[in-house]
């Protein structure tokens, strides 16, 4: 079976300019990324700030050229996709449901759109498809006649939610997508997804910094470190027995609500890792408490998962 | 005494009421949090103490006191000496709380010549002192660099050193690492818990993250719509919670190992209600499934160590 989403060798680099007459250094976002997501699986993609998480995003929706590689959904090759084609099979839902949204239509226009710019349907149809998916995901057909700026943002969510799945895609990419709302909306966000994802059947790729989240929802997690998944694992095995000394770190900041336990020493040092920057043999030695000398200069074997020397047999 | 002594706090903004009634009595040497999801007025709180409200704000309290002094009748000079040295305080955003016109040298020695006087070489040396301590590699070099050129996690702890400037007794921070990566939070709040225990520091620690709530405070108090609706020490709050949104809010969160994967969390039905200004009574009650008629009143909090502001618990 061909899989959902495919990915291969993905790289994407940028060209900074460093000052008015510096010469421009090159950042390595994304650097090398390989992928197979079967269908109706859901894929947690876990990262610090400037590991690449969002440019691989827009990678997969196609929102960026590859500098190197190719992403395919359903077997053909993204790039060779059109617009229309593109955003049948695949729906991004972002962070931030206060500018995702255009504040000057009322949100079941904002629904509407993408059947709209498909064509083919009649006005009739596309509104009964669009009040129908905004009742899935809890909104009320009296609220579809408000505007953006007078829902809360949970309700927001829930509106590019439903924009997202109104054209039916295989595909539903989260990035971020409950880090702008409380935790009781959070919550509500999290079950409405894994709602969906269940009786619609879609392969989801979640991006998230936060780990509890992350663990609730995935099937499958990758871990991301300066451009590349350090590991990959299945969610629990990953949550249970964390292999890279990354992941470990990772696992050990997350802060659970339990009262007693301190905050631990992730044993981390305070240098920071730079994209425009990437160190020689494996990227993650710098900071990595385990390093031997062996990690500044040879690149790390693939073992079970985990881009680690310490691992190699 | 009490560090800092918070009874019955008011704060309006034109007709809307943002804190409604936050009682919060920090001790010295403990760590009191203060958890709440946005708008619930917990910054709002913190600001009232230092005296940085927006213009327009109208403020009452039954007490606000410092140490013993009254903060009520202080003018803005007379605060203004106490704050950055015997109170100080930590923002969420360290980009723009540090000014990035001047190197992060000057700006730590202005907070120390100003309160203090002396020499501004005996405050730069200060200045460096206190980078190292918060482990910042090199702050000799750091002195003459300007905020842009740190990364966010340097930034909050070149914060954190310049609130230590003046040996502050209370240490107000507002969501000091919900804008960095969770490897940096743990290691900023390490940081802040053992600088407290070390200097001996009253900490008020504003935050909406109930995991960081669990590790760092000695005592938290739970906010709702403009109230303290619970307050306990940490153990028990988590333990035996008893305001239903303090339940509530527990339930909804994702705790590994806890929870199995996959399954519905936990929800709070509704929305916070507008806090109009004759806004009275219980500000859950139109999400709580407990709610009766009685909540319509103003309910006070009730309790001797474990404070909850509700009808079930009276």
């Amino acid at each position: 079976m061909t899989p959902a989403i495919e990915i291969r060798n993905l790289s994407k680099r940028f060209h900074v300019k460093q000052g008015l007459f510096g010469k421009p250094r090159e950042v390595r976002a994304v650097d090398g990324i390989d992928l197979a997501l079967p269908e109706g699986a859901t894929l947690g993609i876990v990262g610090e700030s400037g590991c690449g998480k969002s440019t691989l995003a827009k990678l997969i929706l196609g929102l960026l050229a590859p500098s190197e590689g190719e992403v395919r959904v359903a077997g053909q090759s993204l790039m060779a996709l059109g617009r229309r084609e593109r955003a049948k099979l695949i729906q991004p839902v972002f962070q931030d449901p206060f500018s995702s949204l255009n504040p000057r239509r009322r949100v079941l226009d904002v629904v509407a759109m993408p059947l709209v710019a498909q064509g083919g349907l009649s006005s009739a149809e596309i509104r009964a498809q669009s009040l129908a998916m905004l009742e899935r995901v809890g909104i009320s057909a009296e609220m579809a006649g408000r505007y953006p700026a007078q829902l809360s943002g949970g309700q927001r969510q829930r509106v590019a939610i439903a924009r997202a799945l109104v054209l039916r895609p295989r595909i539903l990419l989260c990035d971020e997508p409950t880090s702008a709302l409380d935790v009781s909306v959070q919550a509500q966000i999290l079950n409405l997804l894994a709602e969906l994802r269940r009786d619609l059947g879609i392969t989801t790729l979640f991006i998230s910094h936060n780990l509890a989240v992350v663990e609730h929802v995935a099937d499958e997690v990758a871990v991301m470190y300066l451009g590349r998944f350090v590991e990959r694992a299945p969610a629990a095995e990953l949550f249970a027995a964390p292999r890279h000394p990354y992941t470990r770190a990772l696992l050990a900041s997350v802060l659970t609500p339990e009262p007693g336990l301190g905050v631990p020493d992730v044993g981390l040092g305070d240098t920071m890792p730079d994209p425009s920057n990437v160190p020689t043999g494996c990227r993650f030695h710098p900071r990595c408490p385990v390093a031997i000398p062996r990690c500044s200069t040879e690149a790390p074997p693939l073992v079970g998962g985990a881009e680690c020397h310490l691992l190699a047999p | 005494m009490s560090l800092l002594e918070i009874r019955d706090l008011h704060v309006r903004f034109g007709a809307t009421a943002a804190v409604r009634g936050a009682d919060i009595v920090v001790e010295r040497g403990e760590t009191h949090c203060i958890v709440g999801e946005s708008g619930c007025g917990k910054s709002v709180t913190s600001l009232a103490v230092m005296g940085l409200l927006a213009k327009g704000a109208q403020r009452r309290a039954g007490r606000m006191a410092f140490d013993g002094i009254d903060l009520q009748p202080m003018s803005e000079r007379q605060l203004s000496r106490l704050r950055g040295d015997r109170m100080a305080m930590i923002f969420q955003e360290p980009m723009t709380s540090l000014n990035p016109a001047y190197t992060v040298g000057s700006q730590m020695a202005e907070v120390r010549t100003r309160h203090k006087g002396g020499s501004r070489r005996a405050a730069l040396e200060r200045a460096e002192e206190l980078l190292a301590k918060v482990g910042i590699t090199a702050p000799g070099l750091r002195l003459g660099q300007f905020p842009h050129q740190l990364s966010g996690g340097l930034r909050q702890r070149v914060m954190i050193a310049m609130a230590l400037m003046n040996d502050p007794e209370l240490l107000i921070a507002d969501e000091p690492t919900t804008a960095l990566d969770v490897t940096i939070q743990a290691q900023i709040l390490r940081l802040l818990a053992q600088l407290q225990s070390e200097l001996g520091l009253g900490l008020m620690l504003i935050t909406h993250d109930l995991g960081v709530v669990a590790r760092v405070a000695t005592r938290v108090s739970v906010m709702y719509a403009g109230q303290v609706v619970e307050s306990a020490p940490t153990a028990e709050l988590f333990a035996n919670p008893q305001h239903p949104y303090t339940r509530g809010l527990l339930d909804c969160l994702p705790v590994p190992g806890k929870l199995p994967p996959g399954s519905q969390l936990g929800t709070i039905p509704g929305m916070v209600p507008k806090l109009t200004e004759d806004f009275r009574g219980c500000g859950f009650r139109s999400r709580c499934g407990f709610a009766q008629p009685a909540c319509e009143n103003e309910i006070p909090l009730t309790g001797d160590n474990h404070l909850c502001r509700c009808v079930l618990a009276q």
